[in-house]
C-alpha cells in the first residue's frame, strides 16, 4: 500500500489538476449551450430552429465568448488588500482591478495620463498642484468619489493621529513615507496641506518641490478608497475593499482565490468586459503550467523560463513578455555579525556567479545587474564596475579579514517572484557558489508573508528578495530599499549611511532632471564601495496564457488592471 | 558503516550444499537460510540490495563527478559517457548523485527501522508480557497512531521538528513504531501461554529473564521480516517527504528530492526524473523481495 504512496504523490499534482481542469471546461461547455439554447427560443420562437443554430455559430466565431471569467493563477496570495500598506506585488496585482489613482500610467510605460483626475496642472515651482476630478464616478457601495473623498485618503495615510490610519492595529504606511518624505509632524514631509476647492477640485501645497510628485500620483499605493467604507469596516478594510475600479470585490479564500466580479457602474465607457475574475494561487510552477495546459486557467504569471520553448508552438497558448523593469538581490543583514563588515560584504560579491543563475535559471531572460536600478532608468551609473564573479578572489579576501568557517542562513523565498522564477534552485546555485568559497550555507524557507514579516523584523542572515518599479522613478528604488528611513520596512539590508540618505533626499525633492541624475549616480558609487546587497538580476518575467485571451498587456510594474482584456471563443 | 549488517544475510553459495543430504537437524536458522536460498525473487532480491549497499560504500570510486559540481554550460544533457545518466537543471552529474543517494536512503532505512525495532520490540513486550493496564495504555498509543496515515503522521512530526534529514529520519522511525510493537506484543501473548514459560516462572526465574531469555528469542522471526519489510517502506517515506521538501536539504542527494526538483523536466529530460524514481523503486522492491522470502522460510507452517 505505501508502496503506491510516491507514485500517486508523482501523479496527484498532475491528475488532480487535470482532473478540476476536465471538470471546469465542462460545466463552462454546459452552461455555454444553456445560454444558446435559451437565446435560441427566445429570440426566435416562430423561424426555423436549425438555421438559428447555424448564425450562432458564426456569430460566436472569433467573438467574445459566453463565460467572460478569467482565471489569473499566480505563485502566492495577496498579503492585504489595503494596497497602502503592503509592498508586494501579489497584493497589488488585485486591488489594482478594485482601486484607481487620480492618474493613470500608460497601457505599456510609466507615462502619466488622466486617471481618477481628469486634468492637473502645477503652479508656484511645483510647491503647489491642483487636480481637476472626474465628475460621475461612484465607489462600489455607491458612495460619490470626490474632493473630500481624495483629501481624506491622502491625510489617511499622512497623519498618524487620523482615525483611519490603524497603526494599533499593525498597519503602516512605509512607501507614503518614503515617496512623500515621512508624515505628518516630520520634517522632510513634502504634503503641507490638501484643500478641497469645491466637490471635483483638490489642492495639494506642499513644503518643498518633489520631482516624483505626479509619477507617485500614478501609483496603485496611492489609489482612492471609499470613506463610507472605511466607516463601514474600519481596519478590517484590508479584508473588505471597496474601490472605483472596473472590478469589485466578492470573496477571498486565504491561499486560495480572491474573487471579483464586473462593476457594472464603472466610469469608463469601454468598461470592463470581464463578467468576473479569479486570482488563483497555485503555489508549483509546473503544477501552474499543467493547469493553464488543461484549460483550468486563463492567463499564469511566473512562467519557468525553460517552459518558454516547451510552450513554443503549443496549440492555444500564448506568451508575454514584461519589460525588465525589476531587481533581484541576495540582501545582507548588516544590523547582525559579520554582515556589518563592509570587507565581508564585498568578498561575498565577488563568490556569486550571475551568469550561471542567468543560464541555469532564467534560461537567458535576464541580464546580471551591478546596480540597484534597472539600466534604462534615469540616474542608471554605467561607469560602476560589477564585482566579478572570481572565488579565489573572494576566498583570499574572506581569509585576510579573518573570516574561517563561516556558516550562514541563506533565505529564499517560497514563490515565484517575476525577478526570480525559482528562488528555492535559484538558492541551491548560490549555496554551490558560498560553498566555493568556504562559506557553508543552510537554505531556510518558509511561507511568503511569514517571510516578508520575518526579514522585515531583521531575523535573517542573507535573503533574497527583489523589487519591481510601480512608477518608473529611481527614487521608488532607492527610497525604499535603501534609505535609512525604509527601516523598519523595505530595507531589509538595514543599510544606514547618512551620506547616500542625504544624496537620496536631495534627488528626491529636485525637479530638475539633470540634477538627479547626478545625484543618483553618485549615490550608486557609494552603495557600490559599501555593498549592502549582491545585485544578481535584471529579469524579463515571462507570462503564458490561453489564446483566448485578448487585450491583454503587460505593463512594466508587476501588474496591471485588467479593463480591456476580454475572453473569446 | 552501518551498510556492513545487511552483508551478514547475503548467502555465500557454497557447493557442499547444493548436495542436498539433510544432516542431522541444523539450528533452525540454518534452515531457514537454506529456504531462503531456495526462494528464487528472494535471491534476486538480495543480489539488488548487496549492488546497492556495495555502490553505497564505493561511491566515491565509483563516481567521476563531484556531487554538487554545478556545470552550468553541460545543464540537462542527456546521458554521454562522459554524464552516464545525463545532468540535472543545474548541470550536475545525476550517476554521482544517484550513487551518493544510495548511501543516504540505506541510512535512512536503517537507521529508522533499527530505532523503530528498538522502542516498537520494547514496547510490544511490556504489553504482551505484563497484561491489564499495560498493555491497555500502550496499545491505545499505538491505535491512536496508526489512526493516522502514516505519511499524514510523519509529516505532522516534521512540522514540528523542522525539515531535515534527521528529523526525517527521527519521524519514519516513530511512525514505524506501533507496527513492530503490535506484531511483538501478539507475539508475545502468544508465547506467554507456552508450557515452557510456566515452567520457567514455576522455578521461581524473574519476569526479565524470561523477557530477555525466552520471549525475545522466540519472536525474533516475525520481527526480522518486519525489519526487512520496513526498511523497503522506510526508504519509500525518506523519499517521499524528500519529495515534499521535508526531508532531506538541498544540496543532499536524497532520491525523493531529486525527483520532486526534476518533476518540471519530465517531457522535456525525462532522465532527470527516471533514474532517481528508478533507483528507489529497485531498492524498495530489493528489500521486499528479501523480506517475502525471509516470511516463508521463518514460517514454520510453510517446511516441505
Amino acid at each position: 500500500m505505501k508502496k503506491a504512496w510516491l507514485l500517486t504523490s508523482i501523479a496527484a499534482g498532475t491528475l488532480f489538476v487535470t482532473a478540476c481542469g476536465g471538470d471546469n471546461n465542462e460545466d463552462a461547455e454546459a452552461d455555454n449551450n444553456d445560454v444558446n439554447t435559451n437565446d435560441t427560443e427566445a429570440d426566435n420562437d416562430n423561424d426555423n430552429a436549425e438555421a438559428d443554430d447555424a448564425d450562432d455559430g458564426n456569430d460566436e466565431a472569433g467573438e467574445a465568448a459566453e463565460d467572460q471569467t478569467l482565471i489569473f493563477a499566480r505563485g502566492g496570495d495577496s498579503v492585504s488588500l489595503d494596497y497602502a500598506s503592503v509592498t508586494d506585488g501579489e497584493s497589488s496585482r488585485v486591488t489594482q482591478q478594485i482601486y484607481e489613482s487620480l492618474l493613470f500610467f500608460d497601457e505599456d510605460s510609466f507615462e502619466i495620463g488622466p486617471g481618477l483626475a481628469e486634468d492637473w496642472e502645477m503652479h508656484d515651482d511645483g510647491t503647489r498642484y491642483t487636480f481637476q476630478l472626474r465628475e460621475g464616478v461612484t465607489f462600489h457601495d455607491g458612495t460619490d468619489f470626490n474632493a473630500d473623498a481624495v483629501k481624506l485618503n491622502f491625510e489617511r495615510w499622512a497623519d498618524p493621529d487620523h482615525e483611519f490610519h490603524f497603526a494599533d492595529e499593525g498597519y503602516a504606511y512605509s512607501v507614503y513615507g518614503t515617496q512623500f518624505g515621512g508624515f505628518v509632524g516630520d520634517d522632510g514631509h513634502v504634503i503641507d496641506e490638501i484643500n478641497v476647492i469645491d466637490d471635483y477640485e483638490v489642492e495639494f501645497v506642499l513644503n518643498s518641490p518633489l520631482g516624483s510628485f505626479l509619477q507617485n500620483m500614478g501609483m496603485s499605493y496611492f489609489a482612492m478608497t471609499s470613506p463610507a467604507a472605511f466607516e463601514e469596516y474600519g481596519a478590517e478594510i484590508n479584508e473588505n475593499p471597496v474601490g472605483t475600479g472596473p472590478f469589485e470585490f466578492v470573496s477571498w479564500d486565504r491561499d486560495d482565490s480572491i474573487v471579483l466580479e464586473r462593476y457594472d457602474d464603472y466610469w469608463m465607457e469601454d468598461g470592463p468586459h470581464l463578467e468576473s475574475v479569479i486570482f488563483q494561487v497555485i503555489p508549483d510552477n509546473s503544477a501552474r503550467l499543467t493547469a493553464l495546459q488543461s484549460g483550468e486557467i486563463d492567463i499564469m504569471d511566473g512562467l519557468n523560463p525553460d517552459d518558454i520553448d516547451v510552450l513554443e508552438g503549443e496549440e492555444g497558448i500564448q506568451t508575454w513578455e514584461r519589460a525588465t523593469n525589476n531587481i533581484g538581490y541576495l540582501g545582507f543583514n548588516e544590523d547582525k555579525e559579520p554582515f556589518d563588515d563592509p570587507e565581508l560584504r564585498r568578498a561575498l560579491n565577488h563568490a556569486i556567479d550571475k551568469e550561471t543563475l542567468i543560464t541555469t535559471l532564467y534560461a537567458g531572460m535576464a541580464e546580471p545587474a551591478k546596480n540597484l536600478i534597472p539600466p534604462d532608468y534615469l540616474g542608471y551609473n554605467d561607469e560602476i564596475e560589477a564585482y566579478e564573479y572570481d572565488p579565489d578572489l573572494a576566498r583570499e579576501m574572506l581569509e585576510d579579514a579573518g573570516y574561517e568557517d563561516l556558516e550562514i542562513d541563506l533565505w529564499t523565498m517560497p514563490v515565484a517572484r517575476p525577478y526570480m522564477p525559482d528562488p528555492e534552485r535559484a538558492a541551491e546555485v548560490m549555496q554551490a557558489n558560498l560553498d566555493e568559497v568556504g562559506v557553508t550555507a543552510n537554505i531556510v524557507s518558509m511561507e511568503w508573508a511569514t517571510y516578508l514579516e520575518q526579514t522585515e523584523a531583521g531575523e535573517h542572515d542573507l535573503f533574497m528578495l527583489g523589487w519591481s518599479g510601480v512608477n518608473g522613478d529611481p527614487d521608488y528604488f532607492f527610497g525604499n530599499l535603501l534609505h535609512s528611513d525604509a527601516i523598519p520596512g523595505g530595507n531589509r539590508n538595514f543599510y544606514r549611511n547618512e551620506e547616500v540618505d542625504g544624496l537620496l533626499d536631495e534627488a528626491k525633492v529636485s525637479i530638475d532632471e539633470g540634477e538627479r541624475e547626478e545625484l543618483y549616480m553618485e549615490a550608486q558609487e557609494i552603495i557600490h564601495e559599501d555593498a549592502p546587497m549582491i545585485p544578481l538580476v535584471h529579469s524579463i518575467p515571462v507570462l503564458a496564457g490561453s489564446d483566448r485571451v485578448e487585450g491583454y498587456v503587460p505593463h512594466p510594474q508587476t501588474s496591471e488592471p485588467l479593463t480591456n482584456v476580454r475572453l473569446t471563443e | 558503516m552501518e551498510t556492513v549488517r545487511p552483508d551478514k544475510q547475503t548467502p555465500i553459495p557454497s557447493p557442499e550444499q547444493e548436495a542436498h543430504t539433510v544432516p542431522a537437524p541444523a539450528s533452525p536458522w540454518k534452515e531457514a537460510f537454506r529456504q531462503l536460498r531456495r526462494n528464487k525473487l528472494a535471491v534476486v532480491g538480495m543480489f539488488i540490495i548487496s549492488f546497492f549497499i556495495l555502490i553505497a560504500v564505493f561511491a566515491p570510486l565509483l563516481t567521476p563527478h563531484q556531487v554538487s559540481t554545478m556545470n552550468a554550460a553541460d545543464r540537462l544533457q542527456g546521458p554521454s559517457a562522459d554524464y552516464w545518466f545525463g545532468t540535472d537543471d543545474l548541470g550536475r552529474d545525476i550517476f554521482t548523485r544517484i550513487v551518493y543517494g544510495a548511501r543516504i536512503s540505506l541510512m535512512v532505512g536503517f537507521f529508522a527501522v533499527t530505532g523503530a525495532l528498538i522502542f516498537g520490540s520494547m514496547l510490544g513486550i511490556l504489553a504482551g508480557y505484563f497484561g491489564r493496564w499495560v498493555d491497555m495504555l500502550i496499545s491505545r498509543v499505538f491505535d491512536i497512531m496508526l489512526a493516522f496515515p502514516s505519511i499524514l503522521l510523519a509529516i505532522a512530526i516534521v512540522a514540528i521538528l523542522g525539515p531535515s534529514l534527521q528529523n526525517a529520519l527521527i519521524a519514519i522511525a516513530i511512525i514505524n513504531i506501533p507496527i513492530f510493537g503490535r506484531l511483538v506484543r501478539s507475539k508475545v501473548i502468544s508465547i506467554r501461554e507456552e508450557e515452557y514459560i510456566m515452567a520457567a516462572k514455576a522455578q521461581g526465574m524473574k519476569s526479565g529473564r524470561i523477557l530477555v531469555h525466552h520471549v525475545l528469542p522466540n519472536s525474533m522471526a516475525p520481527i526480522i521480516v518486519q525489519a526487512t519489510l520496513g526498511f523497503g517502506t522506510a526508504i519509500l517515506e525518506a523519499a517521499a517527504l524528500g519529495f515534499l521538501g521535508l526531508g532531506a536539504q538541498p544540496p543532499t542527494p536524497e532520491w525523493g528530492r531529486m525527483l520532486s526538483d526534476a518533476r518540471q523536466y519530465i517531457t522535456s529530460a525525462p532522465w532527470t526524473v527516471l533514474f532517481p524514481g528508478l533507483s528507489i523503486m529497485l531498492v524498495v522492491l530489493g528489500f521486499n523481495m528479501i523480506g517475502d522470502g525471509l516470511r516463508d522460510a521463518l514460517d514454520p507452517k510453510m517446511k516441505h
